[in-house]
């Protein structure tokens, strides 16, 4: 009888949370490794003409994505930076939305 | 003199006629002409929506100019497109530099390829059947979804 109860109950919590802290002890269960998408597909420029380039790094209010979201490297974060620039001067991209 | 690459991008308020438009093209290639500097490329995307207004336009024709040239003939065409009515905005860039580094780093990365395929037996250039593309591929598509969350 007990056993059966903790076969039924214990399967979703406990163990699995066990298994999850032994791969990863800090947990949180977002651990997907982040990786620079520029450096991933080898964009050597970072185009400030090109807006689906951009706009992966501009979430709704047009605030320019933190590094520690994105994953993107410093250097190409500075490069973004400048390019994220050149295109709102342009009225290529938002400065805000509200 | 030293040539340096520009790239010019303006912006003309969208009422402007197509002969106006032309006009402009032919000033800034004059000027480009007097300082002997060279135009390399002219690309007019069209009428486009801007993000957000600027002095009551909502849209905008824009136009891409490449060129090459002194500083004082971008002073030049800056100074014209300053005047101009119908400039709704303009913006230079410099790119000569920018270009050279990622032609650069281009390049490295391919010495390195063909080096290290050499060296483990290969052809120096991957060929189109290679595993690497479609791999790559799938992977953006993830991030992509990941980071508009």
């Amino acid at each position: 009888m007990s056993e059966e109860r903790s076969g039924g109950r214990g399967r979703g919590g406990k163990k699995d949370d066990k298994a999850k802290g032994g791969e990863r002890p800090r947990g949180g269960f977002f651990r997907r490794r982040r990786v620079c998408k520029f450096c991933a597909d080898k964009i050597d420029y970072i185009n400030y003409k090109d807006v689906r380039l951009l706009t992966p790094f501009i979430p709704e209010r047009g605030k320019i994505q933190p590094r520690r979201i994105s994953g993107t490297c410093a250097k190409h974060q500075r490069a973004l930076q400048t390019a994220i620039s050149r295109a709102r001067q342009l009225a290529l991209i938002p400065y805000v939305t509200d | 003199m030293s040539q340096r690459q520009y790239e010019l991008v303006y912006i003309i308020a969208p009422e402007t006629g197509e002969q106006e438009i032309a006009d402009l093209h032919t000033q800034i290639e004059q000027i480009v002409q007097r300082f002997h500097g060279t135009l390399e490329k002219t690309e007019n995307w069209g009428r486009r929506k801007l993000a957000y207004e600027i002095g009551h336009h909502k849209e905008g024709v824009y136009v891409v100019e490449t060129f090459s040239g002194s500083g004082e003939m971008v002073k030049e065409i800056e100074r014209r497109l300053r005047v101009a009515d119908s400039i709704v905005r303009y913006l230079t860039v410099r790119v000569d530099e920018d270009l050279r580094v990622a032609q650069r780093h281009h390049d490295e990365r391919k010495a390195t390829q063909a080096r290290r395929r050499t060296a483990r037996g290969l052809p120096p250039e991957p060929q189109p059947g290679e595993r690497r593309g479609d791999m790559d591929e799938e992977d953006d598509r993830m991030e992509g979804v990941e980071v508009g969350r």
